[in-house]
């Protein structure tokens, strides 16, 4: 059975609750819960997937947590593995870099040759820009918690079976 | 939009590619200047002074970058109040910022005279800036025009708050900056906050720079001003860019501001725990450490030893600036004025072979002046509007013909953005003082109104730098009514502007002082401004003869008609109407009036006006310029002052009338002074 690791920050609220709501739902798969706030590259490495959570902080950027284990990633050869990512964001307040942050960690991770998977429709939401989108569609689950928290449990569901899928 | 804003940032600094000694002294400078940013308001708690002072955690990473890419040898710095680290990281001791904290004498930037968290250091070019915000950018576009002018390969770097960005001024300076394609760093800290206003409040983008995309040969770059990495990344890239190309760039550093605006405001007033302990999450010296503690950049051993060392500099920095001496009160009047060109060939700014050879009129006294200045010093420069185009030079003409002469890179047109014209003569002439500038402040008088505020600026610089700078520019303005010109060409506004201490301001009404004056404007060291009577441009009552040489010294009138019976103290357009005044009362009634030409307002020949009140007993002073909250206020309070025994009669005022100039010449000679209400005025003196 693949092994699929959901990193996230275990100090947050809102991501910790949706990353524990797609551990429950995902099936098929060893999943593995990892701490990003204490997490090294030798224990990163270790499995066939990763679903990783990233909310935008500030006017799109990374928290720090992904900031600072950012320079422990670049030397890691990810080719072959996929990444799924999601991120909360706050489209109303900060339009113009609407979930920056999935776009950034994105980039990174395909740079070290993962695929990304769990891409999504756009539709539904209403923002200026935001580095998660590439050629109209999102590159994984945004999230607004602060303005559709009522979307978020069938958004979640969705991409979790779609993820079941992707990953397979 | 141009493509530059898509351009990659060379990543040249990471925590794992930057050497180690770069570390341990960036770890060094960020401890040491949190720990002085901490310790300020303690000061103020002690009643010691640092009475206000903008704390600037949460900007370390831009602040640290800023003062590492400056060279103090080729570059220009202009930090605004917050920028305690940038001045630390470009090479100000601890000392020197508690200097300026508690405002003592031996303060490099300003001996105390400026406000505290003012920092900056005048001698390596970390240049002395106004508290008004964002004034500035016009100083750095100018330094950065000389930058190009004189081919160095430096460049002019701005610094100020997102906030400070709403201010029209800034996009003058960024529209200038863009059409000239100079080489200046505008730097946009953005903590979020222009003191209790959030950002969303002063425009609609949240990334202000971005309101700047569409400037042709601009750059825009964001980063992380919370980052060490990210910023150095960014700065680096700015400049090198900057320098490569010739060209301006901002960047703009999303930064968090983790105290309040200043110790005069209560951020727990407007921002919840929330927000503040999401700042407070991001504390970007806790990064840093964090960053090299967990790859093992620096040891826990090394780091403890920097932060000792930082503390035991602050100590001893804190007991030399104890003990450093207080301004003394007694300089307060030091460093008010440069000195003067001092004329030797004309001491009392008269001609000596007055009557021989032809007449000139004003305007070709000035024209001509100007070019003999120019040919003799080249490092003389005018720009205005509407100045130079082909064959026109101004407005007036007066500067006709310059462009052609001297060439597009010494005489240009300037955008319609009197502050912009005026500003950045201040900032240009920074670069050398060997420069001498010259501007056209507005088409009109009636429009310099928003220049003021670098107006007020350029009066304060050599006081507030304790002697360091003084602007060497001379602010031309045509001025005055007589013309048929209605409310907004015909103002004359020397009464708004003689308060303001640091600025010396002439008003000749004969073309030889006028070319007098001007040459010893553009010889002096300092700002001068220089008011031309419009309407006498091409009188033939002010033609006069001019020596090619001939040289006016500030603060001295001129007796241009002698009497015994009446003084009329005047300057500009009325010198005239009361010369002929005086003639006609000598020839229809006998009396014999002495004509008083001021010249300068300030400084203020004091010594002629009172000479001749002492002789006569009787004053009538007389001005353009309205008599209510005109300069013949204070003429007229210093008579009172210091010659009152003298006086037979009560002192007198003929001027405007206190209502705007109507365009209606049946308006405009109701309002303005003429022959007859001086005549009248000085018949009921004589009779008094």
């Amino acid at each position: 059975m693949k092994k699929i690791a959901i990193v996230y920050s275990f100090n947050s609220v809102k991501s910790a609750k949706v990353a524990s709501k797609i551990a429950e739902h995902l099936s098929g798969y060893t999943i593995v819960k990892l701490n990003v706030e204490n997490c090294n590259a030798k224990e990163f490495i270790l499995y066939d997937g990763y679903i990783l959570s990233v909310p935008t902080w500030f006017d799109g950027e990374l928290p720090n947590y992904w900031d600072e284990i950012l320079p422990a990633l670049d030397d890691l050869e990810m080719t072959g593995k996929k990444v799924a990512l999601f991120g909360l964001g706050d489209q109303k307040n900060y339009p113009e870099n609407f979930c920056d942050a999935v776009g950034i960690l994105g980039d990174f991770f395909e740079e070290k040759g993962a695929k990304l998977i769990g891409y999504t429709s756009c539709d539904g939401y209403t923002f200026e820009s935001s580095k998660a989108l590439r050629e109209n569609v999102l590159i994984g689950l945004l999230l607004d918690q602060e303005n559709q928290s009522k979307l978020s449990d069938d958004r979640i569901t969705k991409w979790v079976q779609q993820l079941e899928l992707e990953f397979s | 939009m141009n493509d530059f804003h898509n351009l990659p940032v060379q990543k040249k600094f990471s925590i794992l590619q930057t050497d180690k000694l770069a570390l341990q002294k960036w770890y060094h400078l960020m401890v040491l200047g949190r720990i002085l940013d901490e310790k300020a308001p303690n000061y103020l708690k002690q009643a010691i002074g640092w009475s206000y002072h903008a704390p600037y955690a949460g900007h370390d990473g831009i602040q640290l970058a800023i003062g590492q890419i400056f060279n103090r040898e080729k570059d220009h710095l202009f930090p605004y109040y917050r920028d305690l680290l940038t001045n630390l990281s470009a090479g100000l001791t601890a000392d020197e910022i508690i200097l300026n904290g508690i405002s003592k004498s031996n303060d490099v930037n300003s001996g105390g005279r400026h406000m505290s968290n003012h920092f900056g250091k005048p001698a390596w070019n970390i240049h002395n800036v106004s508290s008004s915000t964002g004034n500035h950018t016009l100083h750095a576009a100018g330094v950065g025009r000389a930058i190009k002018y004189y081919k160095s390969d430096g460049v002019a770097i701005c610094s100020q708050g997102e906030s400070s960005v709403s201010e029209g001024y800034v996009y003058e300076a960024i529209n200038g900056a863009s059409t000239e394609e100079l080489p200046v760093i505008f730097v946009f800290q953005d903590n979020g906050y222009g003191i209790s206003v959030p950002k969303k409040d002063q425009t609609a983008n949240r990334k202000v720079a971005n309101n700047f995309l569409g400037f042709k040969n601009l750059r825009v770059i964001h980063c992380n001003g919370k980052d060490v990495f990210d910023s150095m990344n960014a700065m680096t890239e700015a400049k090198n860019w900057v320098i490569e190309n010739q060209k301006p760039c901002i960047v703009q550093a999303n930064c968090i501001r983790i105290h309040s605006h200043s110790n005069s405001d209560r951020h727990d007033l407007y921002r919840n725990e929330v927000e503040l302990n999401y700042v407070r999450e991001y504390d970007p010296l806790a990064k840093f450490k964090r960053l090299l503690l967990r790859y093992d950049r620096l040891s826990l051993e090394e780091i403890n030893e920097i932060e000792a060392k930082a503390k035991d500099e602050v100590k001893l920095a804190h007991q030399f600036a104890l003990h450093s001496p207080d301004p003394d009160p007694k300089s307060i009047y030091d460093f008010v004025y440069t000195d003067p060109f001092v004329s030797v060939k004309y001491p009392d700014g008269i001609q000596k072979t007055e009557g021989t050879g032809s007449k000139k009129k004003l305007i070709e006294a000035i024209n001509e002046t100007l070019k003999a200045e120019f040919t003799l010093n080249p490092d003389t420069f005018i720009w205005g509007q509407d100045i130079a185009n082909k064959e026109k030079g101004g407005i007036f003409n007066v500067s006709k013909g310059l462009q052609k002469e001297f060439g597009k890179k010494r005489v240009f047109n300037g955008p319609i953005a009197e502050d912009f014209i005026t500003g950045t003569a201040n900032g240009m002439s920074r670069y050398s003082k060997k420069i001498r500038i010259v501007v056209e402040g507005a088409e009109f008088a009636d429009y310099f109104w928003p220049a003021m505020e670098q107006f007020v600026e350029m009066t304060h610089e050599y006081w507030r730098t304790n002697g360091q700078f003084a602007p060497n520019v001379t602010i031309r303005l045509a001025s005055g009514g007589y013309i048929g010109g209605g409310l907004y060409h015909s103002q004359t506004i020397e009464g708004s502007l003689v308060c303001f201490p640091g600025i010396r301001i002439v008003y000749p009404s004969f073309a030889d002082d006028a070319a007098g004056l001007l040459r010893t404007s553009l010889r002096s060291e300092g700002p001068t401004l220089f008011l031309e009577p419009k309407a006498l441009y091409n009188s033939p009552v002010a033609a006069t003869t001019v020596p090619d040489d001939f040289e006016v010294p500030f603060g001295k009138a001129r007796i241009r008609r002698s009497g015994q019976d009446l003084t009329i103290v005047t300057y500009g357009n009325t010198t005239h109407l009361s010369i002929q005044v005086a003639d006609r009362i000598s020839r229809d009634n006998g009396f014999e009036i002495e004509v008083v030409d001021l010249r300068s307002l300030i400084p203020l020949d004091k010594e002629s006006i009172l000479n001749s009140v002492r002789k006569t007993g009787k004053v009538l002073i007389v001005h353009e310029d309205k008599v209510f909250g005109g300069f013949g206020g204070e003429l007229a309070s210093i008579i009172s002052d210091e010659a009152f025994e003298y006086l037979d009669a009560p002192i007198r005022r003929v001027g405007s009338e206190f209502t705007p100039v109507g365009f209606n010449r049946i308006l405009e000679a109701a309002i303005l002074p003429n022959e007859n209400k001086i005549y009248e005025a000085a018949i009921a003196l004589l009779k008094y």
